[in-house]
């Protein structure tokens, strides 16, 4: 097991390599220059853009730029915003917590909802239960959260006329102002994760309910209960796993539209605003860091396979 | 519909109203209110966006300020008094005493010099995006710390204007010694309130500052500046969240916050110094031939346009080469006798054609590169397209990101067929709004790409042109080659806005969205 775990740490070193310089090349290949659009409307001279263009080291060859800038990756050091100035480390750190917190909210949210009414929907497959988990989980794959975001708002703005907080407020400074400011995207985004999840879920009950350890469990004269919780839920619980895992790596930087609509200062909004401005190195930390995440979670779920399947050995 | 209507104008109503009644300011609270971007640094001199302007302005003073109830008159911030010579060569300026630094150290003519030399002559690795501005300047003297003496090498017209600049915060000259790139990274002004906390991609906090020199000022006791853009501004707006958005809202937006708010909703309204221009590639075939470019300004309906568009985009004002209004701007009467502002549009489109058919491009095509900003470019693009319909041109609305849409008119052999581009200034004066029709040499900003030494030397005339009456004369044959040569063409001038909650006093709006922003007058109720 140990020996998988390193291996697999080891197999990240080159993914993230990869990913490092198609990201990097990638963006110089793009039309656009980041100088440009930060004097945009300015009448400066072309000294001026030149000065400003090697001030950034932009006027060097890209092999340079890029050792330059990867040297750096080895020491921790992920280089400064083109466009602000400040640490690409810092301007991430400050956003990730709310970022994070939302992912975390909304998967909470999302296995909240998606485990139970999944299971009591294969349970009761065909009657009105599984009818209304159905219709509840095809509403959520239908309705973007961001629309539903927008929906919340103007639901709160018109009948209560009040909004959620604009400013982010920590957890632990005050628990009451920083949920009653997040806990709605959450809500906008968990419930499109959990009809994902849902619908796994129901069809991997299904599928499990159907197995010959079921059949062994309820011919043992074992209570529908115990078959259900003990047998068929957890062995079901593999595939929504994986599903709930990349789809929280995914919200780390996918919350793009969400983060517009409620104003929130997340990882998402910083990433539209770097690919709008060109700021080439905060796009590549961006990028580095929701690769590191994918490939961290995936790494998280196989462990996790095992834990909840004990026949699943790594060697 | 007529329900939003009615609010509307009962809102424009009490703000009528309110401007009227001139109450006691009380001192006191924390104005909210919302800023559509955010700040890359800390420094007045390399910025040129609102979003600087906003949250940053309150922390400093300026040597002279925007007059904002009597605009475009100026008043002195720091400068107490001052004095303009007869040959409009040396200006003297009579600084205040006792103003602090939110350091504690004292304010004296010194740090005006050395403001000012940053600006026109930035040290390496410092950027000052208005050192053509101040080039005229020959010399900064300080015969004592109350008195700052500019020497200059030739009349410049708009000399005094730019002294009243909100970019040109003054700086402590003992800071910039230390490290000229100190405003960088760091807020250190006289201003009426100190700087308490930037969250990147959040908020903006100041705090008032104790020792201001004006006695009893500023009243708030600090603002917090929310960046928030879009629907969720309206939103917050509309709830009361924030208490305004100081650049500018389309109309929908305003019934929609006038409907939400009701009488708590103020509405004020002027014309805006900004414009979207059309710019022609005439280093391109057929936009190198002035028959061509004219036809296609002749063939814009300006004056019916403005109406139709005035009702779902921010645009409203027809107007040539200066807002519609102002002191230097053509008369309605001057500006209908110019190439595309006749009201007879039927008659202008057959010219067009024929022009169109002289030219040999009876039945031309081309891209017209836009922005993807909805407002108002995105009305005004479709709006310019239908109109070249009329004269059988049929053109591709090409609607790029800004990034992409920057780099199609990029300085050196820019790809475009014709974009719309903007004018947007921080005043109200020729020697800003005409840069763009310089010739390519002459400005970083022209797109057009063409020489003219005609308007050249028209614009030196008119720039080194002390009296104003023979200063309009020079602009008006400036403005009529221009527009007969159509390089760049103005379309309509946009309509500023901006809708604040009744509990905000003391703001008055402007035609520019960078003046009148340092709070010191602004109160809560």
């Amino acid at each position: 097991m140990l020996r998988y775990m390193i291996n697999r740490l080891l197999l990240m070193l080159p993914t993230l390599f990869g990913v490092a310089v198609l990201v990097f090349v990638l963006l110089r290949l793009a039309p656009g220059d980041p100088v440009q659009m930060m004097l945009e409307g300015a009448n400066v001279s072309q000294q001026v853009v030149e000065a400003e263009r090697a001030r950034l080291g932009l006027d060097r060859p890209l092999y340079v730029q890029f050792t330059k800038w990867f040297g750096a990756l080895l020491n921790g050091d992920f280089g400064v915003s083109i466009w602000t100035g400040r640490p690409v480390l810092y301007e991430i750190g400050i956003r990730l917590e709310l970022s994070l917190q939302v992912a975390i909210m909304a998967a909470l949210l999302a296995v909240m909802i998606a485990v139970p009414l999944g299971t009591l929907s294969a349970v009761f497959k065909d009657t009105w239960v599984d009818h209304l988990v159905r219709v509840i989980s095809i509403a959520g794959l239908a309705v973007p959260s961001f629309w539903l975001g927008m929906i919340i708002i103007l639901f709160l703005l018109t009948y209560f006329s009040w909004i959620p907080p604009l400013t982010f407020t920590p957890f632990f400074e005050d628990p009451w102002k920083n949920l009653s400011q997040l806990i709605w995207p959450a809500v906008a985004v968990g419930y499109r994760y959990s009809a994902v999840a849902m619908r796994m879920m129901r069809s991997s009950v299904l599928e499990v309910l159907q197995e010959d350890y079921v059949r062994t469990a309820r011919a043992k004269g074992v209570h529908e209960r115990l078959v259900v919780a003990r047998h068929a839920m957890r062995n079901a619980l593999l595939p929504v796993v994986t599903v709930v895992g990349l789809e929280f790596a995914f919200l780390i930087g996918g919350l793009v539209v969400t983060e517009q609509v409620f104003n929130l200062n997340g990882i998402g909004k910083l990433f539209v605003q770097a690919v709008a401005r060109g700021d080439y190195t905060m796009i590549q930390g961006l990028v580095l860091l929701v690769a590191v995440f994918f490939v961290m979670i995936n790494f998280a779920i196989d462990l996790l396979y095992a834990f909840l399947d004990p026949r699943i050995r790594y060697r | 519909m007529k329900r939003t209507v009615l609010l509307g104008l009962m809102a424009t109503w009490l703000a009528i109203a309110g401007i009227a009644s001139a109450q006691a300011p009380r001192s006191g609270g924390l104005l909210k209110f919302a800023v559509g971007a955010e700040p890359p640094n800390y420094d007045c001199h390399a910025n040129s966006s609102f979003a600087f302007i906003h949250p940053v302005r309150p922390h400093y003073n300026t040597l002279l300020k925007f007059d904002v109830e009597k605009y475009p008159a100026i008043k002195g911030d720091l400068a107490e008094s001052w004095t303009v010579a007869k040959d409009g060569l040396t200006y003297t300026f009579k600084v205040r005493k006792g103003v602090k630094f939110h350091d504690g150290s004292s304010f004296t003519s010194e740090d005006v010099k050395a403001t000012y030399e940053r600006i026109r002559k930035p040290p390496p690795g410092v950027l000052s995006l208005r050192e053509a501005a101040y080039s005229d300047i020959s010399a900064i003297e300080t015969p004592d710390p109350t008195t700052v003496v500019f020497k200059l090498s030739k009349p410049n017209a708009s000399m005094l204007a730019n002294f009243a600049s909100p970019w040109d915060c003054i700086y402590s000259a003992a800071r910039l010694k230390k490290d000229p790139k100190f405003p960088e990274r760091n807020i250190m002004g006289t201003g009426p309130f100190t700087f308490e906390e930037h969250v990147a991609g959040s908020h903006w906090r100041g705090r008032k500052f104790k020792d201001y020199f004006e006695k009893g000022k500023p009243y708030l006791e600090g603002f917090l500046a929310i960046f928030i853009s879009g629907a969720p501004m309206v939103n917050a707006l509309a709830a009361g969240e924030v208490l305004a958005e100081f650049r500018g809202h389309s109309p929908a937006d305003r019934d929609r916050i006038v409907k939400a708010l009701g009488d708590k909703a103020v509405v004020q309204e002027t014309p805006w110094v900004c414009s979207l221009v059309v710019t022609f590639n005439t280093k391109k075939k057929p936009f190198d031939d002035a028959r061509v470019r004219r036809a296609l300004s002749l063939s814009i309906d300006r004056w019916g346009g403005a109406q139709a568009l005035s009702k779902v985009a921010l645009v409203r004002h027809v107007g040539g080469l200066l807002r519609p209004g102002y002191e230097y701007a053509a008369t309605e009467k001057e500006l209908i006798s110019y190439p595309g502002f006749a009201k007879d549009i039927a008659a202008s489109r057959a010219q067009a054609r024929k022009l169109l058919q002289e030219a040999g491009v009876p039945n031309l095509t081309f891209t017209l590169t836009n922005r993807n900003v909805a407002m108002p470019y995105t009305p005004v693009g479709v709006f310019l397209i239908d109109q070249w319909r009329q004269i059988g041109v049929n053109v591709k609305h090409d609607q790029l990101e800004t990034k992409l849409y920057l780099a199609a008119q990029q300085r050196d052999n820019p790809t475009f067929d014709a974009a719309l581009d903007f004018n947007c200034d921080f005043m109200d004066e020729p020697n800003l709004q005409l840069l763009k029709y310089l010739s390519h040499d002459r400005s970083a900003i022209n797109y057009a790409q063409q020489t003219d030494r005609t308007l050249d030397d028209l614009f030196d005339k008119q720039s080194g042109e002390l009296d104003k009456k023979k200063r309009f004369a020079i602009l008006r044959d400036f403005e009529k080659r221009a527009l007969e040569q159509a390089y760049t063409i103005p379309t309509i001038w946009w309509h500023r806005i901006i809708v604040t909650h009744r509990n905000l006093k003391g703001w008055h709006i402007t035609p520019s969205h960078y003046v009148g922003q340092d709070l010191s007058d602004v109160w809560l109720e």
